[in-house]
């Protein structure tokens, strides 16, 4: 082809490209078929990480069941994106007695896929020998401080509580205490019972077929309590283990919604143009999770706080978001993750921010000399001979080996060395919690809806011990143990935003831990679909125009 | 071969397997790891722990967990899942028939396509179409399963789009009779293929050796001055003894399959015992790992006897008693 031809073809083929790009975007608005309400009817075919193995969210925590099972089923509220309660399964409640007795009124009509009511029963029920025997947090939380639940009729049901307990309202959605029926599971064994592999729920779709490591076909139901809900005819979940081939799925067209996007694929699928996305910080294994690095506290090194605090000023946190994260995330700002609003105190004075020099000045004061560019040694350090380089290991995931590396690359500047140790999920909880065999490790906290779910595990003295992802630094301070009593039990939102800040500036003096980055999950979905919510049951009002 | 031989290889699959499982459960136990975090998640106090930890008997020592478990396979109980709650037996039997259909077809496909290509070099020998074909089966050979796979993937099913990228069947089609037999038939060329490389691969080398060996023999020269035709003398009398090198692997190639089953079903999405058998090991869900473990072994062992099997009927010079 001679030169002059190609020219004009290429130049062709850049105009093209450019008023390609120049026209307006279609709209939500353009499509004709828009104006009418969302498309009714179709099929949305969903990839998912793992086989649930089971399907009662009520006796789990695991993301795997819960992600594949609360479209079936619905809690007495709903979360809203900002984690406002409102009604599902209870139509309206009453706090009493300053938040020791809350009473909700249960929605009339309400029928589970089997035909059968719905009533207080089955709440108490659920509660009773489910929840708060086998669900970790509502167990852990809720368990911890109710007194009972009564029924005075079939459509109220309360709880009360030894003293005020505040942040129930938050715990009542699908994922934190789903609602099973009461005439399938009484009298059995609740882990055994066949139900959980076929469930029957309320929720807006029911089971129709569970194909193991393969499938899960979902139905709309019919008769479900909110009006026009849901739009779809049929959800289908195909079980993708690797995250890679997810991606290809979604690209190939044989799905059309992924729970999440790894970092890497991601510039790729935006500039496609073929998907869209939600970001959001709730996922179905925990929401508001928070990358934490913690000390092992009872090592002498890390007894002295500015060390700690050297260690921190010494991450740029920025490069962790870039890099590791691909922007699917921030900087954490406070030790509360910034999903919990009314607890989340940012721009503490005294949380570490980047600053290399800090950090070798705070080292140099702490005893740990530095030669050149060499590792530190000590000199005069409490409890450490002098001469001991300062080198510590750092315990994580094999999956957050990205963050190590970065880690170590960024402590290595100031004169610190660190030796990694990958161990798979069961290992590390071994070694870390109840071995105690490690000096810093990297975990992701997961907040969940309210402080009393995923923090305070974190700090109080009482949960130092064989708990996997418990206090991993092994952090003893009764001022804070006493703060997050007070919080638990204080009703009134301003001041428990005030016992929060108090509670958080008292962690930032004291440094137990480092709050690295917020994460963050692209839910990415062909642009064929739309009106996904990022928790719950995801796909209730979502609808495919196909 | 008598019917004692069969009953007493038979018997030597008790000693075996149990041995297996021994190494399979002290490794699985004595490796780091607890199996309560799949169990209880990780919000739990302490107590709760206690508790999981005592309903599926974990807080019993070591020899007191195996006599229960060796005793309730004796009886016939592989147990119950830890994650699942449901019996081992069957979970494994629903996994089963896609494992089954997956190494069948690519044993199958690896020993037709491999003696075809064995005979097609063998009778070409260093000219270029021999030298062509053994190169890439070397090539073949040496490749790893996941990114044969991953290659196929991406030319077969992303840029070409003739095959669908993972799965057993098409998400949106609800499909029942031949159309579904079809559909799993088309989901199946690709794993089956990416399975079954490395073995097309061993099996054509070891044809091709074996029947040039074989047609330097007296009796091919002999076949051959008495006028019989080349492709009679390739195909019914050299090949059939040059088969006996292919069928001495037979039964360590189903130990292969089984294991690549393993990397090709979680590649392709393929919902079979190797995806479970993951699943179980990242759980610490020592049930599932051991019935698969049991499983495997037997099946290794029962091919390994119909290996022995086929040679005596192939080479009538060997004799079992």
């Amino acid at each position: 082809m001679p030169a002059r031809r190609l020219v004009v073809l290429v130049a062709a083929a850049v105009l093209l490209a450019g008023c390609a790009s120049s026209d307006p975007e279609p709209r939500a608005g353009d499509d004709p078929t828009a104006s009418s309400g969302p498309t009714r009817g179709g099929t949305l075919s969903v990839a998912i990480d793992s086989d649930p193995g089971q399907l009662n969210p009520a006796i789990t925590t695991s993301g795997g069941t819960h992600t594949a099972s609360e479209l079936v089923y619905n809690g007495l509220v709903e979360l809203t994106p900002d984690l406002e309660p409102v009604p599902e399964l209870a139509e309206s409640w009453e706090v009493l007695e300053d938040g020791a007795l809350y009473r909700f009124d249960l929605r009339d009509g309400v029928t589970w896929h089997d035909g059968m009511p719905f009533t207080s029963a089955d709440v108490k029920f659920t509660f009773e020998e489910m929840l708060l025997q086998l669900h970790s947090r509502t167990k852990a939380s809720v368990g911890a401080a109710l007194e009972s639940i009564t029924t005075p009729d079939a459509d109220t049901v309360e709880f009360r509580f030894s003293r005020p307990y505040a942040p129930l309202l938050l715990q009542l959605d699908v994922t934190e205490a789903p609602i099973l029926p009461k005439h399938l599971y009484e009298g059995t064994d609740v882990q055994k019972n066949p139900v959980n592999s076929k469930p029957i729920g309320t929720g807006p779709f029911t089971l129709e077929s569970y194909t193991p490591d393969s499938e899960l076909r979902f139905a709309a139901n019919e008769d479900y309590f909110k009006p026009d809900l849901p739009y779809l005819d049929e959800v289908v979940m195909r079980i993708i283990p690797d995250k890679g081939n997810q991606v290809v799925a979604l690209e190939a067209g044989e799905v059309d919604f992924l729970f999440g996007t790894p970092g890497p694929d991601l510039p790729r699928l935006k500039e496609s143009g073929d998907v869209e996305f939600l970001t959001t910080q709730r996922n179905p294994g925990g929401s508001n999770c928070i990358m934490t690095v913690s000390f092992n506290l009872d090592k002498p090194i890390f007894q002295d706080v500015r060390v700690r605090r050297a260690v921190g000023s010494a991450l740029d946190r920025e490069q962790f978001v870039e890099r590791v994260l691909f922007g699917q995330g921030k900087v954490a700002e406070a030790p509360i993750s910034s999903g919990i609003g009314f607890a989340h105190v940012p721009g503490l004075a005294g949380l570490p921010t980047f600053d290399r020099a800090a950090a070798e000045m705070l080292l140099d004061e702490a005893g740990w000399q530095r030669d050149g560019d060499a590792t530190r040694t000590a000199l005069g350090v409490a409890g450490v001979p002098d001469g001991t380089p300062l080198a510590f290991g750092f315990t994580h995931f094999p999956t957050f080996a990205p963050y190590a590396q970065l880690l170590r690359a960024q402590l290595a500047e100031v004169g610190v060395d660190v030796t990694l140790t990958p161990l798979e999920p069961p290992v590390f909880a071994d070694t870390v919690f109840t071995a105690r065999d490690f000096d810093t490790n990297i975990i992701s906290y997961c907040n969940g809806a309210d402080p009393e779910i995923g923090v305070k595990r974190m700090y109080v003295t009482s949960n130092i011990g064989p708990v996997p992802f418990s206090n991993s630094s092994a952090y003893r301070n009764a001022e804070v143990d006493e703060l997050f009593e007070q919080a638990r039990t204080t009703v009134d939102e301003k001041a428990r935003t005030a016992t929060y800040r108090e509670l958080q500036e008292r962690l930032v003096e004291d440094l137990p831990y480092l709050w690295i980055v917020e994460t963050e999950a692209n839910r990415a979905f062909t642009t064929q679909c739309s009106g996904f919510s990022a928790a719950g049951h995801f796909a209730e009002t979502a609808s495919c125009s196909r | 071969m008598t019917r004692r031989y069969v009953l007493r290889r038979v018997l030597q699959l008790l000693p075996t397997t149990a041995v297996i499982l021994l190494v399979g459960f002290l490794l699985i136990h004595l490796a780091p790891g607890d199996p309560v975090l799949a169990l209880a998640g990780e919000n739990g106090d302490a107590e709760y722990y206690a508790f999981v930890r005592e309903k599926f008997g974990l807080d019993e020592s070591l020899p007191r967990q195996l006599a229960v478990y060796a005793g309730n396979v004796l009886s016939g109980d592989l147990g119950t899942s830890y994650v699942q709650g449901r019996p081992v037996a069957q979970i494994i039997a629903e996994r089963l028939p896609a494992t089954l259909l997956l190494t069948g077809t690519a044993l199958l496909l690896s020993t037709v396509v491999g003696v075809a290509v064995g005979v097609f070099t063998a009778t070409r020998r260093r000219r270029w179409p021999d030298v062509t074909v053994t190169l890439a089966t070397l090539a073949m050979y040496a490749a790893p399963v996941f990114l044969v796979g991953q290659l196929a993937i991406l030319l077969l099913a992303l840029r070409a789009g003739w095959f669908p990228v993972q799965g057993m069947t098409d998400a949106r089609s609800s499909a029942t009779g031949v159309a579904r037999a079809l559909d799993v038939g088309h989901h199946l060329v690709l794993p089956a293929l990416a399975l079954a490389s490395q073995e097309v691969a061993a099996v054509a080398r070891l044809a091709r050796v074996g029947l040039l060996d074989e047609l330097a023999r007296d009796h091919i020269r002999t076949a051959r001055a008495k006028g019989v035709g080349e492709r009679s003398v390739v195909l019914r009398h050299a090949l059939r003894r040059a088969m006996l090198p292919v069928v001495t692997v037979l039964g360590g190639r189903v130990g292969h399959l089984v294991a690549g089953a393993v990397v090709v079903e979680v590649v392709f999405g393929w919902p079979g015992l190797g995806r479970l058998l993951v699943t179980a090991m990242q759980a610490r869900d020592a049930p599932i790992v051991l019935g698969v473990f049991l499983l495997v072994a037997v099946t290794v062992v029962m091919a390994n006897l119909l290996t022995d099997l086929v040679y005596a009927w192939l080479d009538p010079r060997v004799r079992y008693g």
